[in-house]
């Protein structure tokens, strides 16, 4: 008992797990003590699980297919963007360029938004472009650190071998980095999904989760956004567990 | 022992090295020429010792052209033109290098590493494979043929990266400290590989550093010693050859060890105290 009070010690899988179901157990028992009286805060689990249903019943799984297929195209035209210039950012006359594209992630979404109002009018591709340019600047953020950490020794081991400094960047950087992109993405992942809700919510085009919290919103309806939050969140961690799990069963040798 | 020298096979002149205003080694100066010996293929084995953050990294980069000397030059023999003593200034890839912490392409498994060090190669698929399979049978590497290096123990490491030079390299390799992290079964294996790499060709040239000196007396038929130099009095904080020990010479070259060689290990022990 003691040495689950005890810092640095390790415990059985057996106890890990002890532990954690103990976790949940106290949270929910918490959920359904403070949500019992008269007044409460949160909605009681019964007024969630009719909100979920409400939800279910409007077209839950079409609104999150579209967010995914939203998050999905915008993450894809981003890392593109962002890989582009974080590889060519080897060559000096680009890298200010790449450097000057992470620092911009200190702009203000409103400014990106009023400016593409102007050259975009469809507001589905509009909402594509403002996660875009967001997302471009922190994937090249990361990308950048990323490939800041690779060691000397690994570019001067592939150019010890005769490898021509294009071939360089090609081993070492572009396949020998391939499971860091997809950790990149994972650890981006959670900004995006956040800013992909609000995003939905300011520009309404074709629904998506964004558009159902904004709706909830107005009808007050305590039960369903918390259903709604809890739902979001569900969503937005299995594509991490997805996009994990992908990594560690292609890349064996990734032990980031 | 007779044996005499011919062409200039490595020409090092005024070589400096600094990192921003930090000068790491300076001075070096050193010649090695094509050792012949009648009724053998000698290549040439050269070790360079020294304490700790005297330059022997620095001085291998500078070497095998993975860092730019901030002055003087390296020449090796361009042994492309087929003439005598036609030298060129040394670039990346033409020497190969084993660096102090063995790296390798972490996404390659033992065998694709080996395919890609024999890319350039004109072999066809069935006669790389004969030739990978051989080095790793020979070298104890055949159960970690499909492994990762992050799967391989260190002394695995450093001999797929000491076989993946051997395969891409021409006549020179630069090991640095091949011998350390190794047991005693594999220091042997190195030692073979020593012997197979310079009884192959008059050319092959083999530069190590070791914090070993009973290996670098054992082995090297010329021993460099990298230390502080004390000039009029006063110990400068560069790196430089402080002592050049010419094993031909003293005929303790390709002779077992003996009590002769205890007496150079000493005389170097003590270089390297004073430097
Ligand atoms: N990239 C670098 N930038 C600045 N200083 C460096 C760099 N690399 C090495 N040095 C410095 O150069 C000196 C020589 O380092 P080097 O690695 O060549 O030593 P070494 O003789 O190989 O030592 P060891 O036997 O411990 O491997 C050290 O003082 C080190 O701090
Ligand atoms: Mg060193």
């Amino acid at each position: 008992m003691k040495q689950l009070f005890t810092p640095f010690e390790n415990v059985s899988k057996n106890t890990r797990l002890f532990i954690v179901l103990g976790w949940v157990v106290l949270l929910l028992g918490f959920w359904f003590v403070s949500s019992m009286g008269e007044r409460h805060l949160f909605p009681s689990p019964q007024q969630v699980w009719q909100g979920f249903l409400e939800l279910y019943n409007e077209g839950l799984v079409v609104h999150i297919g579209s967010s995914l297929l939203l998050c999905f195209s915008a993450i894809g035209i981003a890392i593109v963007i962002s890989l582009v210039f974080s590889y060519l950012s080897t060559v000096p006359i680009i890298k200010p360029v790449a450097k000057t594209l992470s620092k911009l992630r200190y702009l203000p979404l409103t400014g990106i938004t009023f400016y593409l109002a102007i050259l975009i009018s469809d507001a589905r591709t509009m909402q594509v472009w403002v996660l875009v340019v967001f997302m471009s600047t922190y994937l090249t953020t990361s990308l950048l650190s990323m490939l800041n950490a690779i060691p000397q020794e690994e570019f001067d081991h592939a150019r010890s071998l005769g490898c021509s400094r294009w071939e360089v960047l090609w081993e070492v950087v572009v396949k020998g980095r391939i499971d860091y992109v997809i950790d990149v993405i994972r650890q981006n992942l959670a900004i995006v999904w956040m800013m992909l809700v609000t995003v939905e919510s300011i520009l309404v085009a074709a629904g998506g989760l964004g558009f159902l919290i904004k709706n909830s919103d107005k009808f007050m309806n305590h039960g369903r956004i918390i259903a709604l939050q809890i739902v979001i969140l569900g969503v937005g961690l299995f594509i991490d567990f997805v996009l994990n799990y992908l990594r560690k069963a292609f890349f064996r040798y990734s032990k980031i | 022992m007779t044996y005499n020298m011919q062409n200039t096979l490595l020409y090092v002149e005024d070589l400096s090295v600094a990192y921003g205003d930090k000068v790491i080694i300076k001075d070096i100066n050193l010649v090695e020429k094509d050792v012949i010996r009648e009724g053998h293929i000698t290549g040439q084995v050269i070790a360079v010792v020294g304490r700790s953050g005297r330059g022997k990294s620095t001085l291998f980069k500078a070497l095998t052209g993975l860092v730019k000397p901030t002055s003087g030059k390296v020449l090796i023999a361009n042994t492309q033109t087929g003439l005598d003593n036609d030298a060129k200034e040394v670039q990346e890839g033409d020497i190969g290098f084993v660096d102090q912490k063995y790296t390798l392409f972490r996404n390659k498994t033992v065998y694709e590493t080996m395919l890609f060090a024999l890319r350039r190669k004109e072999m066809t698929k069935a006669e790389k494979h004969t030739q990978i399979m051989q080095y790793l049978r020979d070298w104890g590497l055949e159960n970690e043929k499909d492994q990762y290096p992050c799967e391989l123990s260190g002394g695995q490491r450093q001999r797929t990266a000491v076989i993946e030079q051997i395969f891409c390299s021409g006549h020179y390799m630069v090991l640095d400290e091949p011998f350390s992290g190794l047991d005693v079964g594999n220091i042997e294996d190195v030692k073979k590989a020593f012997d197979l790499i310079t009884a192959s060709h008059e050319f092959n040239t083999i530069i190590y550093s070791t914090h070993d000196i009973e290996l670098a007396v054992e082995l090297a038929d010329s021993i460099y010693v990298i230390g502080y130099p004390t000039i009029e009095g006063k110990r400068m904080d560069y790196g430089t050859i402080v002592k050049h020990f010419d094993m031909k010479e003293l005929e303790l070259a390709w002779k077992d060890y003996g009590l002769d060689h205890i007496e150079v290990v000493k005389q170097i022990k003590q270089v390297m105290l004073s430097s």
